[in-house]
C-alpha cells in the first residue's frame, strides 16, 4: 500500500500542498484528479523524494521509502524528458540499468516494450527523429522498461490521439491487473471515468474527495435527469420544486435534483406539459462530481 | 543499488554518448590539425635553411669553403643551403654581430668557433659542420704530409676547432622545459574552458530537455554531477593527450625545437594539473548550468568562472616572466589559479616540493568544497525551471 500522510509543502507564500492525505494498493489505478496547480505535481515529486516536504510522509506498506524502493518505481514526468540525440533502446537500456537491471536484460526488455508499442522498427533512431505521439510512447517505456511495481504518470494521456490514449489506457490497465500500483493524474475525466475504480482529488494541497467512483457516485445527494422534449424548451421545469438546477442545450434537458426526490413526479410534469423522450435517470458523472468537489 | 554501479552507468553513458559524437570527434580533428599547422607552418614556409658565418683573421675561408662543399654535395640544383660570410676587423665586432643575431656562428683563425648558445638549433648543426670541414683540412694535410703516425679515426671523432659560446650553456633540457611551460600553459587554458563548457551545456541539456527528472528518481544530483565530470574529464584528458602526443611526434619529426630530451616530469605535472584544474572548473561549471533553463542563458550563468580563468591565464604569463615573485608564490596557493601556475613554475625549476604538495593539497580541500557546493546548488538548481536562478536561491531550495 502507497500511503500518502498529511503531505505539506510550501514555496514562500504558496502553499503547495496542504496535509494532502490519500492511499493506492497493490492493483489498483488511481486517477488522480485536480485543477491546475492544486499541487498533483509536487504530490508525485514528493513520491520520488524530489523535494523536501514540510510535514508527512509517503510510505509503502508502512515503510518510509529509501532509494532501493525507488528502482522499483516507474516515472513519467508531466515535462516529457528524454536524451533527444540517443537512441530510443539505448535510452530505454540505460534506464533500466539505472533502476538495477542487468544491462543485457535491460536492453532485451526495452526492445520488447518497444515492439509491444509498434516502435520495433524505429528503436535505432534518435529520440529527436521521432514524432510527438512516438516520444510520447518511448517516454511511456521508459516508465516501464524495469516493469515496477508502483506505476506513476503524471498526465499520461495529454497530446495523445484517440487512438494513442487507447494503447495508453490498455497498457496501464494490464499493469494494474499484473499487481502494479498505478498513478496517473487527468483532466479527461470521461477516460478516467472509464479506467478507474478509485479516484482522488486534490483541490489547494488537500484531498476534496477519495474512494472508489461507483461509491462516491452512488453516496452524492444529487442525481441527474436527462429526456428530450419534442417541443423545445419546457418552461414548466421553472416552477417544480426541488430542482437544484436546469440547462437546455437546444435539444436536451438536463436537471440536477436531489436524490431523494420522487423522480415520477417532476417527469409527470414535464411530460403532461411538453412530452417528452429518450428519458435517463442516473448517478452523476465523474466530471459533475470534480466539479462540485473543487467548487 | 550501490552507489559505485550508478556512478558508473552515469560515467559511461557519458563516455558511450559524447565520445561517439560528431562534435567530439570533430573537435578532437580540429584541435589536432591546428596544432600539426603551427608547428609545422615555419618549417614549410622557410624553405631551405640558410647559415650566416663571421669569420676574423686569417686561415677560415678553406674551412668553409669545404663546409659549404659538404652541406651541398648532394643538394639538387637551387635546393642548396644558402651561406652568406661576412668579414670582421676584431673578435669583439663578431661578437656583437653574433648578439644581435646577424650571424650564426664565428669563425676565428681557422682554430676556434664562438656560438651565442650551445643550443641555439641552427648554430649546433653549423658548428658540427665547420668541425668536420676542420677535420677533413686536418686528413688532407696528414696525407700530403709522409711519415705521420698520427690517427686519423682520433681526429675524426675529436674536434679540432675550439668552441665557446657567449650566454654561457643553455641545457638543451631548459629550453624543452621553456616549450612545455608555454605549450601546457596554452593547452590548459584551452582544455579547462573547453572541456568546462561541455559540463556546463551537458547539465544545461538534461535539464532544459527535462530528463533530469526522470534521472532523479532514482540518481543522486551528486551521482549525476560526479558522473558528468568524470566522464567529461576522461574525454577531455583522452583528447589532450592525444593532441599532445601528435604534437611531440611532430615536432620529432618536423625538427622545428630541437626536444632531444623530453622532460617527463614536466609532463606529469602537467597531467596532474589538468586534472585537477578540470576538476575545480567543471563542478563549478556544473553547478553553474544546472541554474539556467535555457541553453542561451548557459553562457551568462557561467561568465564569472570564464573570468576567472581568464584572469588566471593572463597574470600567468607575468609568472612567465618572474617565476620566484610574489605573484607567483601567491597565485600557486589560490585554487582557480594554481593549474596556470604551478606546471609553469615547475617547468622553469622555481618551486619546492613543498609548494607543490601545499597547492595540491589547497586545490583537493577546494574540489571536496566544491563538491559540497556544487553538489548543492545543482540539486537546489535542477528541478526549478524558468528564469535564471541566483546561486544563493539554489542553495537554499536544495530539497534533495
Amino acid at each position: 500500500m502507497l500511503q500518502m500522510q498529511d503531505l505539506t509543502k510550501s514555496y514562500g507564500d504558496v502553499k503547495a500542498l496542504d496535509g494532502c492525505t490519500f492511499a493506492v494498493g497493490p492493483g489498483q489505478m488511481l486517477g488522480f484528479l485536480g485543477p491546475n496547480g492544486s499541487g498533483k505535481t509536487t504530490t508525485m515529486r514528493a513520491i520520488f523524494g524530489l523535494i523536501r516536504l514540510d510535514r508527512g510522509a509517503v510510505t509503502l506498506d508502512g515503510a518510509p521509502i529509501g532509494q532501493n524502493d525507488r528502482l522499483a518505481f516507474g516515472y513519467m514526468p508531466e515535462q516529457r524528458g528524454l536524451y533527444p540525440k540517443m537512441k530510443a533502446a539505448d535510452q530505454l537500456a540505460y534506464l533500466g540499468a539505472l533502476h538495477g537491471m542487468e544491462p543485457a536484460e535491460a536492453r532485451r526488455a526495452g526492445m520488447a516494450l518497444l515492439d509491444d508499442l509498434g516502435l520495433a522498427d524505429r528503436a535505432g533512431d534518435p529520440v529527436e527523429e521521432l514524432s510527438f505521439g512516438n516520444q510520447q510512447r518511448v517516454q511511456l517505456a521508459a516508465a516501464l522498461v524495469h516493469d515496477p511495481k508502483v506505476l506513476v504518470l503524471d498526465e499520461p494521456f495529454n497530446g495523445l490521439d484517440p487512438i494513442g490514449a487507447e494503447t495508453m489506457a490498455n497498457v496501464l490497465r494490464q499493469r494494474a491487473e499484473g499487481g502494479a500500483t498505478v498513478i496517473f493524474s487527468s483532466h479527461q475525466l470521461d477516460m478516467v471515468e472509464d479506467l478507474c475504480e478509485e479516484v482522488a482529488v486534490i483541490n489547494a494541497g488537500r484531498i476534496v474527495m477519495e474512494g472508489n467512483v461507483r461509491d462516491l457516485k452512488a453516496a452524492s445527494p444529487h442525481r441527474v435527469i436527462e429526456f428530450e422534449s419534442s417541443n423545445g424548451y419546457a418552461a414548466v421545469l421553472d416552477e417544480l420544486e426541488g430542482v437544484i438546477s436546469t440547462s437546455f442545450d437546444g435539444h436536451r434537458h438536463t436537471l440536477i435534483v436531489p436524490s431523494h426526490l420522487d423522480v415520477r413526479q417532476v417527469l409527470n410534469r414535464a411530460d403532461g406539459d411538453s412530452g417528452i423522450q429518450h428519458i435517463s435517470y442516473s448517478t452523476p458523472s465523474l466530471s459533475q462530481l470534480f466539479k462540485e468537489a473543487v467548487a | 543499488m550501490k552507489t559505485s554501479s550508478t556512478l558508473k552507468l552515469v560515467i559511461l553513458r557519458e563516455l558511450r554518448e559524447r565520445g561517439r559524437s560528431a562534435a567530439y570527434i570533430a573537435s578532437t580533428i580540429i584541435t589536432t590539425v591546428l596544432i600539426l599547422v603551427a608547428i609545422l607552418l615555419p618549417t614549410i614556409l622557410g624553405g631551405s635553411t640558410g647559415y650566416s658565418i663571421g669569420m676574423v683573421g686569417a686561415g677560415n675561408q678553406e674551412i668553409v669553403d669545404l663546409a659549404i662543399d659538404i652541406e651541398n654535395a648532394d643538394a639538387d640544383a637551387g635546393e642548396e643551403t644558402e651561406f652568406s660570410v661576412v668579414s670582421y676587423e676584431t673578435v669583439e665586432a663578431a661578437e656583437a654581430a653574433l648578439l644581435d643575431e646577424e650571424i650564426d656562428a664565428a669563425l676565428i683563425g681557422g682554430s676556434d668557433i664562438i656560438l651565442r648558445s650551445a643550443s641555439g638549433a641552427s648554430g649546433d648543426d653549423l658548428s658540427d659542420l665547420l668541425q668536420y670541414a676542420a677535420s677533413t683540412l686536418e686528413i688532407d694535410r696528414l696525407v700530403s704530409t709522409a711519415g705521420s703516425d698520427a690517427d686519423v679515426v682520433d681526429i675524426l671523432a675529436g674536434e679540432p676547432l675550439g668552441l665557446r659560446t657567449l650566454e654561457g650553456v643553455a641545457s638543451e633540457e631548459n629550453q624543452a622545459r621553456t616549450v612545455i611551460a608555454y605549450g601546457g600553459l596554452m593547452l590548459m587554458y584551452i582544455a579547462v574552458l573547453s572541456y568546462g563548457a561541455w559540463t556546463l551545456t551537458g547539465v544545461t541539456e538534461e535539464k532544459s530537455n527535462r530528463v533530469v527528472e526522470v534521472l532523479l528518481a532514482t540518481v543522486k544530483p551528486w551521482q549525476l554531477l560526479a558522473g558528468k565530470v568524470i566522464g567529461i574529464g576522461t574525454l577531455g584528458l583522452a583528447q589532450f593527450v592525444f593532441t599532445a602526443v601528435a604534437a611531440l611526434v611532430t615536432l620529432r619529426i618536423a625538427g622545428t625545437f630541437d626536444l632531444p630530451a623530453f622532460p617527463t616530469d614536466s609532463l606529469m605535472m602537467l597531467i596532474l594539473w589538468f586534472l585537477l584544474g578540470f576538476a575545480m572548473y567543471s563542478l563549478l561549471f556544473g553547478a553553474a548550468g544546472s541554474l539556467v533553463s535555457r541553453m542561451e542563458d548557459a553562457q551568462s550563468a557561467s561568465t564569472p568562472l570564464t573570468l576567472v580563468a581568464l584572469v588566471g591565464f593572463f597574470m600567468s604569463f607575468l609568472v612567465l616572466d618572474d617565476p620566484d615573485g610574489a605573484l607567483a608564490i601567491a597565485m600557486t596557493f589560490v585554487p582557480l589559479t594554481a593549474p596556470f601556475v604551478v606546471p609553469v613554475r615547475f617547468a622553469l625549476d622555481s618551486i619546492s616540493m613543498v609548494a607543490i604538495v601545499g597547492s595540491v593539497v589547497v586545490a583537493i580541500g577546494f574540489i571536496i568544497g566544491a563538491t559540497f557546493l556544487a553538489g548543492r546548488v545543482y540539486a537546489g538548481g535542477l528541478l526549478q525551471f524558468g528564469s535564471k536562478l541566483k546561486w544563493r536561491e539554489a542553495l537554499q531550495s536544495a530539497d534533495v
